[in-house]
């Protein structure tokens, strides 16, 4: 409020607080205090929604009390010469916000502490990403078991390619019934796993007393090893019928660690997500750069507003811009996925569609915003209008659009890695199984790939810019 | 009362903007600083209340080294010396009344003045000293809302809130045109025979000759001159300012 | 001439680099446009309901028309059939188990779905069929008697036809008024972890100031320790944040995404925030330096008035920037509106996803503007 709007300001009366009294902020509108009158019917009406919501909701009224005391407040600052202390009107505005947000949030600050022990376990696993692993070499080899017994059962021996030699006798068996497994030609004194694999792919544990523990036996020193096993009880459960016969394997293998680290089965996940990741940033920027051009000419106003035409056309992709804009592009990605399935094409189309509304609204400020001297001066030289174009318009926002679109890529970066999470693709899509199996070890990796990959683009796109303007 | 002992001050990029400036001042002078840009006026003046710290060289306050003082002893003599910038330095967004009253921050309880609130008696002398400048009435405006030569009658009146025994005046009227550059030091006179010190850097020769008691020259961080105003004829003026400014300045002077 | 061919070849060269790397995206995306057209079944079902929000409803009244049937016959006695008005009737009036009647319903409104089922004597339903009326409120359907639906302990089964009377008044639909609950639960998840952060940022902004602190060992320490932090949390992605904490605090609380906002915004904030504290003018640190206060002193009364403004007007800008991004949270499982509009999308209810996008966009749009305004009075 300057002081000529002051002056011009009338004597406040008991008029003023009529008004203010019957709808807030009339009185100091009245005065011609517009901001203030503005000001304080945001406030009261944003108090009085918030309010009326929570007792719609939760059917408490004791928050009016402090709608009551703002507009009291409205009446008595319309009244006043000097208007009333701010401080005072901010005061229930903010029991209001905070007393209902800290409830209707559900903020719950002891969440934290009372489940501090899955926290520190959560964030003990962070501090161990999943990323890089020794290297193994495995020494694998199988026998295939007739479940249940038909009339014929196969012979239940094999010799693998790498020399491991298994024969399980009987030949057949039913779940639950025991077997003797012989194998020879393993690694000597060395441990070794054996499982138990279904025809449909699934692997069981054949450990433990309720079968929930890898079975681990040391081969001896001559790569000798004999073991007692139970079919697994749940072997059949997923056979279609479960009394045809069906061939399944008994598995053993041998690992050890070699010198050297590699990336883990994650870690190569995590640099897969990576690449991806950049990928789909890269392409959306470029294909949304391109296709933004035309609506960033289609939605400046210094261009359109030459006939009612136009003007009919700017408005509406104007529009379509804002709107667009204003769903983000996981929701947008959301709705390709359910169109095109999973992967990073959906992705890809979701960051398309918000890159082309984003950056044709910020094409088309910088076009309005353009000097119009130098088209002046280049027209006035007898130039045409492609020349114009060519000669005045485009070197005023080549460097802006530039700029522009290396800041979108930055976002698109960002967007990139997260637009995973509703199947997008990227590492987000890798990140957001890792969150479902709660594998922590696994996240943590994927957590700091994508810090350092934001941190280099942001100082990469940062000086980019500098550069630039 | 202030004695400059061997004054040297380098910049960390390898600039020397003083070298070895030794000079006294007595109570109650109004001593000029004279000297082109960048001879190390400013840096000198800064050196006094350690806003730029001295390389070498000793500073004595009444025999208290300045140089080796702590923090705390610091901000006491600090508040004691006033200061009076080219660039007026008012917090532009703040009103008039909490720039004057910022100059008594040195004095007050640094939780009281936290929340804006001050002891009446310091209003009262905050409302005394911009009547002494002659803007009481705008102690309510916006500080950027002022004129130039206001904005200064502001910094005068936000050092005169410190009670200062000494006020250091860093080209006070090199902003301001050549009426209220008068103005401007008319009022640092007024202070000076209320008792206050002054030392001041300037560039007209004609203020100097109106307003100095003594004059201390610097070229190129070297302390070329000390004497009494009217010992500068052109031939000093030469010495200081270097052959070829000496036309242009006279010229200047004139006008002015 | 040299410099120039080398600026060329650079020019070049980086000119190649682009081309490949957008080459290669292309590969790894594999983008199939052709899929968009060929998937227009699944483009449909998806895109039709969402072009029709569940905005409002019609006030409707539901009616059953419902007659005694016994099986076996003489168990109970037949139900009699009105004589006018919207009714039912059955031929014959009863029937043994296994054998098939005739249902036939009269005056009833003129094209309406009317759902029939048996209602048993044990009060449990068994639903018969859906069906329409024709044009002249008439419907027939054979119905066979079955063994569930038999006379227990006198009690005879009967047939019910529900119908729906249109008309009635327009009101908001259901959705509608659950999306306005959810934006209300947004709004303040957005203020309070706007302000949550802005606590949390303003005073760290201070030390990740050149001009406040870089001054001597410890100043330069902290400077250093305060940027990195910042930067460190700006790399968080607000997502990846709110899932983790919402596998701490709970899966769809709004508090798992108010923290997960509150790292945003403190980051952000903090960024620009320095950046406004390192842009005043120094001259008055300077003054209020030579008066004799301390520094505590010289920033409260030399430092923030100047950047109040500032720091206002991006405290506005990132509140809003916090409400678009809590129409997001909700997927990860971060509450407000994003949750709502989630778990819609993921139960296949597209119109009221529908309801939720529109309220979303008219939200998102105002509060987009009416920042705007207020930032353009601030400055």
């Amino acid at each position: 409020m300057s002081g000529s709007s002051r002056s011009e300001v009338k004597q406040p009366t008991w008029l003023h607080g009529l008004l203010s009294l019957i709808f807030p902020g009339l009185g100091q509108a009245w005065r011609r205090d517009t901001m203030r009158a503005a000001g304080i019917f945001l406030a009261v009406a944003t108090a009085l929604a918030i309010a009326i919501w929570y007792h719609w909701r939760t059917g408490q009224t004791f928050w009016y009390v402090f709608v009551a005391l703002l507009h009291a407040w409205n009446v008595w600052d319309a009244m006043r010469v000097k208007g009333a202390p701010i401080f005072l009107a901010a005061l229930p505005w903010l029991v209001i916000a905070y007393g209902i947000g800290w409830q209707a949030t559900e903020v719950d600050p002891m969440a934290l502490v009372e489940n501090w022990e899955r926290s520190s376990s959560i964030l003990r696993s962070l501090t161990r990403p999943d990323f890089l692993a020794r290297n193994t070499e495995s020494f694998e080899g199988w026998v295939s078991v007739e479940v249940p017994c038909s009339t014929e059962p196969p012979l239940a021996e094999r010799m693998n390619a790498n020399g491991i030699h298994i024969r399980v006798s009987p030949n057949c068996a039913a779940p639950r019934e025991t077997l003797i497994v012989v194998v020879d030609g393993l690694w000597p004194d060395h441990p070794t796993q054996l499982t138990w694999h279904t025809p449909i792919g699934d692997t069981q544990l054949l450990g433990g007393d309720n079968f929930n523990q890898m079975l681990v036996i040391q081969s001896d020193t001559e790569g000798h090893l004999t073991a007692l096993i139970q079919v697994p009880a749940r072997a059949l459960t997923a056979a279609p019928d479960p009394n045809a016969p069906n061939l399944h394997k008994v598995y053993v293998s041998q690992q050890r660690e070699l010198p050297g680290i590699t990336f883990s089965e994650n870690g190569r996940y995590v640099v897969q997500g990576i690449y991806e990741t950049l990928a789909m940033a890269l392409l959306t920027t470029v294909v949304g750069a391109v296709l933004a051009l035309p609506f960033a000419f289609l939605a400046a106003r210094n261009l359109m507003s030459g006939n009612p035409i136009t003007m009919t056309i700017y408005v509406i992709v104007r529009s379509f811009l804002n709107i667009t804009r204003s769903i983000e592009a996981l929701i947008v990605a959301f709705i390709f996925v359910v169109i095109v399935g999973l992967g990073p094409f959906p992705g890809v189309l979701a960051m398309i569609v918000h890159t082309v509304a984003a950056l044709g609204k910020l094409y088309s400020e910088v076009i309005e915003g353009i000097d119009p001297g130098p088209i002046e001066a280049v027209r006035a030289t007898g130039a045409s209008w492609l020349q114009t174009i060519l000669y005045a318009v485009v070197p005023q926002i080549i460097p802006t659009f530039t700029a522009l679109t290396i800041y979108r890529w930055d976002i698109n970066i960002r967007t990139a890695t997260i637009i995973g999470f509703v199947g997008g693709g990227g590492i987000g899509f890798f990140l957001w199984q890792w969150i479902i199996k709660q594998d922590y070890r696994a996240i943590s990796s994927a957590f700091i790939a994508i810090v350092i990959l934001v941190t280099i683009m942001d100082f990469f796109s940062a000086r980019v810019r500098e550069r630039l303007v | 009362m202030l004695r400059i002992e061997n004054l040297t001050k380098v910049y960390p990029n390898g600039t020397q903007a003083l070298k070895n400036v030794s000079f006294e001042v007595q109570e109650g002078e109004f001593l000029v600083v004279i000297g082109l840009s960048g001879s190390g006026k400013s840096t000198l003046l800064r050196c006094i209340n350690r806003l730029i710290e001295p390389t070498e060289g000793r500073i004595l306050w009444d025999d208290i080294d300045i140089t080796a003082a702590k923090p705390r002893q610091l901000r006491a003599i600090r508040r004691q010396i006033g200061m009076v910038f080219q660039q007026f330095n008012l917090v532009k967004r703040s009103k008039v009344i909490t720039n004057v009253l910022s100059g008594r921050l040195g004095y007050t309880n640094p939780w009281l003045s936290l929340f804006g609130l001050w002891p009446s008696g310091e209003k009262q002398r905050a409302h005394r000293a911009l009547e002494r400048v002659g803007i009481s009435e705008k102690a309510d405006s916006r500080a950027d809302a002022l004129s130039g030569g206001q904005q200064q009658r502001v910094g005068i009146a936000r050092a005169l809130m410190q009670e200062p025994r000494l006020i250091l005046a860093d080209e006070p009227v090199a902003s301001l045109d050549p009426v209220l550059a008068h103005s401007i030091l008319g009022y640092l006179e007024m202070l000076n025979q209320d008792g206050a010190t002054v030392i001041c850097s300037l560039h007209f020769l004609d203020l100097v000759h109106r307003y100095a008691t003594r004059v201390v020259g610097l070229k190129d961080g070297l302390k070329v001159f000390e004497g009494l105003p009217k010992e500068i004829d052109r031939q000093r003026f030469k010495e200081i300012y270097g052959e070829e400014a000496q036309e242009v300045r006279a010229a200047t002077m004139e006008a002015a | 001439m040299l410099k120039r061919i080398l600026r060329l070849l650079l020019q070049i060269i980086l000119f190649i680099g682009i081309v490949m790397a957008f080459a290669f995206s292309v590969r790894v995306t594999d983008p199939d446009l052709g899929k968009l057209f060929s998937s227009s079944a699944q483009a449909r079902q998806i895109i039709d309901p969402l072009l029709r929000p569940d905005l409002v409803t019609r006030d409707s009244e539901t009616r059953f028309l419902s007659l005694d049937f016994p099986v076996p016959c003489g168990s109970a006695p037949e139900g009699e059939a009105l004589g006018s008005g919207p009714r039912i009737e059955i031929e014959p009036g009863c029937a043994e188990v296994g054998e098939t009647v005739l249902l036939r319903g009269s005056g009833l409104p003129e094209n309406t779905d009317v759902v029939v089922r048996w209602r048993l004597s044990s009060e449990g339903t068994l639903s018969l069929q859906r069906l329409t009326t024709d044009a002249e409120g008439h419907f027939e359907l054979e119905v066979q008697a079955r063994a569930i639906a038999t006379t227990q302990e006198g009690v005879a089964p009967q047939i019910e036809a529900e119908y729906t009377l249109p008309g009635g008044t327009l009101h908001l639909s259901q959705a509608f008024k659950d999306v306005i609950n959810e934006i209300f639960v947004t709004f303040l998840m957005a203020l309070l972890a706007t302000t949550i952060g802005t606590i949390i940022a303003a005073p760290i902004s201070f030390v990740a100031s050149q001009n406040i602190t870089r001054i001597g060992c410890v100043g330069s320490g902290a400077y250093y320790l305060s940027r990195s932090f910042l930067n460190i949390i700006r790399s968080f992605e607000v997502l990846v944040v709110a899932s983790i904490f919402a596998l701490i605090v709970g899966y769809g609380k709004p508090f798992a995404g108010i923290i997960a906002m509150v790292f945003v915004t403190t980051a952000s904030l903090g960024k620009m925030f320095s950046e406004s504290v390192e842009g005043i003018d120094p001259g008055s640190i300077e003054a209020l330096t030579a008066t004799g206060a301390n520094r505590f002193q010289v920033i409260m009364h030399g430092v923030v008035p100047q950047v109040i403004p500032d720091f206002l007007s991006y405290i506005i800008y990132h509140w809003d920037i916090n409400i678009r991004i809590s129409t997001i949270v909700g997927f990860v499982g971060g509450g407000g509106i994003g949750f709502y509009l989630s778990e819609r999308l993921k139960s296949f209810e597209y119109a009221k996803a529908s309801t939720a996008i529109i309220v979303i966009v008219v939200i998102v749009m105002a509060l987009d503007f009416l920042s705007a305004e207020i930032r353009k009075r601030l400055t």
